[in-house]
């Protein structure tokens, strides 16, 4: 169910929650659906299972998942993570504004894509 | 748990392993790094109760190993030259195993016959290396232990391998909570497996961390700024550990939080700039490098 590159030299457990999180964002996991265990996960994945557990109790830290005792963890309801998305994509948008600056876009450039977005017409210029 | 407090191993003048600390916690899997002759063998050997330290004490389970046959019984160890009794088989050897260790689980000799495939009628002997090396990992897991020590045990087998022991090792930290402690060179491996990681040098523990700290804590950044001044400030205010210039743009290895690196050099406003994660082999090299132990090149 997860796929993760072995030459990607971000942390495993980094990698583990960004595959969840992109899960949870495009809705694949669903509300109060159940993580696959810790060591079922581990063996599927050839991961040291305490990577997989740092990566989990991250996830419930940031409010992705809650944990039912002994039960295993599960999705967060979608008011817990909302502000957490909004968050994620401003940093996205933060590194792709910070490009757009230095190429000498302008705030009204900016503010044009934005109302073209708005009216429905996605021109790249 | 395995604790080693102030303990030290002189063989005649040598003095193999200095005054270490270390504890590794019950589940995790302990990477033990180092140069050649750093004293790794020398710890691992006194954590399965072969050498008696000179001075400190090494205890599992709170109980001190040397000599200890109650504590020994749940420990295995899989040296880097590994033994078997001239002229036995597999199963003549796994016969002796069971008579040692108590917890042997016969049941799971049987399964792990799917995970090696060798015929257990074969001499061990006759074997290859990596052969021999299956045959120790597959006697060990069937001892059932709370903690496996092993001394480079990544030599000699293949890739699928590999793969394989890997798995049933995690499965076994997994559900019973098995300690391990590895030593090897292979960094890559390494990086894969562990989840603490200790570092020695001439005797001495070094660094002794989460991988994923030691990960977050030592950063590979890419630099280029309009002036050699802009450069020279924003690395006065950085703990940098190593610096290279190729051409116009700088290496740094810094140490520090990402966070803080960022906005440090982006005051200054570099042309160029990013952070790469830097792989265990070169966060070893750096580590190194600060006591004294770096690669140099010697023109011939």
């Amino acid at each position: 169910m997860f796929e993760l590159d072995p030459r990607n030299r971000k942390p495993i457990y980094e990698q583990l929650m960004e595959k969840i999180k992109e899960l949870i964002l495009a809705e694949v996991l669903t509300v109060d659906e159940k993580l696959p265990s810790v060591r079922m996960l581990s063996k599927e994945l050839t991961i040291n299972p305490n990577t997989i557990q740092k990566a989990y109790r991250e996830l419930e830290r940031e409010g992705y998942l809650y944990s039912a005792n002994r039960k295993g963890y599960f999705v967060a309801p979608i008011e817990l993570h909302a502000d957490k998305k909004v968050n994620e994509l401003k940093t996205q948008f933060q590194h792709l504004l910070r490009e757009a600056v230095y190429l000498g876009v302008t705030k009204e450039q900016i503010a044009q894509w934005f109302d073209e977005i708005e009216k429905g017409e996605e021109k790249s210029d | 748990m395995i604790e080693a407090k102030s303990v030290t191993k002189k063989f005649h003048n040598e003095t193999a392993v200095r005054n270490i600390n270390i504890t590794v916690k019950r589940g995790s899997i302990y990477g033990l790094l180092g140069s050649n002759g750093a004293g790794k063998t020398t710890l691992l050997k006194m954590m399965a109760g072969i050498y008696r330290p000179e001075t400190g004490t090494i205890s599992i389970e709170d109980v001190p190993v040397f000599e200890n046959v109650f504590i020994k019984k749940k420990v295995c160890y899989i040296p880097d030259t590994l033994y078997f009794f001239p002229q036995n088989t597999i199963a003549q050897m796994a016969e002796y195993y069971q008579n040692i260790y108590s917890e042997w689980d016969a049941s799971r000799f049987n399964t792990l016959k799917r995970v090696f495939q060798i015929d257990t009628d074969r001499k061990i002997h006759k074997l290859s290396k990596g052969m021999q090396r299956q045959v120790a990992f597959w006697l060990a897991l069937s001892c059932m232990p709370s903690v496996l020590i092993l001394d480079e045990p990544i030599d000699g087998l293949d890739p699928v391998m590999r793969q394989k022991i890997k798995n049933v090792l995690f499965q076994d930290v997994a559900d019973r909570e098995m300690t391990v402690i590895i030593s090897s060179h292979n960094l890559r491996e390494i990086e894969d497996i562990c989840d603490h990681i200790g570092i020695m040098h001439q005797g001495e523990l070094i660094v002794e961390k989460e991988l994923d700290d030691l990960k977050a804590d030592t950063h590979k950044i890419q630099v280029a700024f309009k002036s050699e001044l802009q450069e020279k400030h924003i690395v006065d205010q950085l703990e940098v550990v190593h610096q290279e210039k190729r051409g116009s743009v700088s290496v740094l290895i810094v140490k520090g939080e990402e966070s803080n690196i960022k906005r440090i050099v982006r005051s200054e406003k570099p042309f160029v700039f990013d952070i790469l994660p830097l792989t265990l082999e070169e966060m070893f090299i750096y580590e190194m490098g600060e006591v004294g132990y770096e690669i140099e090149n010697i023109l011939l």
